[in-house]
């Protein structure tokens, strides 16, 4: 245990704890997909028992680093049970996510069907949005640095077409 | 440390790699498909769906054992399986997922399974996934229940609260099994949850 607890302190970025994710529905986080600003937004949605969506975590931590300065939007959404969002905390902290995140509130189908109809629910799944808040593309499952950043990107050059 | 490694242990073993999106899941009204493809019981035996539907409607839901969806819903499964089944509907649970993704979804862990829960209807192994391929199910637990025409009738979720069984409001899945076995329309014909993304072999 105590290893554990020295792993979890150096994993984590000093100063850098993360905000507890704020309940949000679906309207929610296509507000914040709207809030003008961003070239691109990029929404992940994940859950602290989905063993894929931790793999995936740092990849679309690390494109939200490297895209950020050219527009890139990030919006985590947390799928935990009610109940764990301590766990979701502490995952987000370990993993240096310093700013505010969501975890979705109601009932499921109201939140898969009003975030997206064409989500299926299963997680995890990543969104991209254009400048205007436009559905470009979205996936279910796990993906890579190269892809999810391949992707993000062009999301961010659809901006350049009229 | 000991313990804290045996409570991860269930996480490492949830989702795993992406999935391209299924081409889309079976409309409602579709006949089932894929009815002729031997898949083994969880009692050793080769079954089909062919072998499986009754003219009463058939249930088959896609689920596994390692999801944290599918065992939060998984008493709620089973008691539904069985009073169905007892009551002349065909009832079956796959397993789609590739046990060298989730080691937890072997066909020993689904024979354990059934066994622990008491599930009175099979629970069988999709060997290459392509039943769930053609049924278009993308997560576990997902539901798709057949009229007596062999028509689906009901696609989706198993209620509308996987988190907590006495907070249900709206029981989808056994509202639309006593619609069918009634003959009466289904109401509710499509719903979603969210879930564990099926581990689909390659």
């Amino acid at each position: 245990m105590l290893a554990a607890l020295v792993l979890a302190a150096v994993a984590s970025v000093p100063g850098k704890s993360a905000p507890p994710p704020s309940p949000a529905a679906a309207e929610t986080i296509l507000a914040e997909v709207r809030k003008p600003g961003a070239g691109a937004v990029l929404v992940n949605v994940w859950a602290t028992w989905c063993a894929p969506c931790r793999e995936e975590f740092p990849d679309v931590l690390h494109v939200a680093r490297d895209l950020g300065p050219k527009g890139l939007r990030l919006v985590l959404v947390s799928v935990d049970f009610p109940g764990d969002e301590e766990a979701a905390t502490k995952f987000l902290s370990s993993e240096g996510v310093d700013f505010p995140t969501y975890v979705r509130t109601g009932k499921d189908e109201a939140f898969v069907d009003g975030l997206e109809p064409q989500w299926s629910g299963a997680i995890p799944a990543t969104f991209l949005y254009d400048s205007k808040g436009k559905l470009v593309r979205f996936w279910e499952g796990k993906a890579s640095y190269p892809v999810i950043k391949r992707r993000a990107q062009a999301a961010l050059d659809t901006k350049e077409t009229p | 440390m000991t313990r804290h490694a045996l409570l991860a242990l269930p996480i490492a073993l949830c989702l795993q790699t992406g999935t391209a999106l299924a081409a889309g899941a079976l409309p409602i009204g579709a006949t089932m498909p894929m009815v002729d493809v031997q898949m083994k019981n969880v009692d050793g035996k080769e079954l089909d769906l062919a072998e499986i539907r009754k003219p009463a409607g058939t249930l088959v839901i896609f689920t596994c054992n390692h999801c944290p969806f599918a065992k939060k819903w998984e008493s709620r499964i089973v008691e539904l399986g069985n009073t169905y089944a007892s009551k002349g509907m065909g009832v079956v649970a796959i397993n789609a997922n590739d046990p060298k993704v989730a080691p937890d979804d072997s066909y020993e862990g689904m024979q354990q399974r059934a066994k622990d829960r008491g599930m009175q209807f099979p629970y069988v192994v999709d060997a290459t996934s392509n039943v769930a391929r053609a049924f278009g199910a993308t997560k576990t637990p997902e539901a798709f229940l057949f009229d007596k025409d062999g028509k689906l009738a009901y696609h989706g979720a198993i209620d509308d609260n996987g988190d907590d069984a006495a907070k249900v409001e709206k029981a989808y899945l056994k509202l639309a099994l006593d619609s069918v076995l009634s003959e009466s329309d289904v109401a509710v014909k499509e719903t979603k949850s969210i879930g564990c993304t099926i581990k689909f072999r390659s």
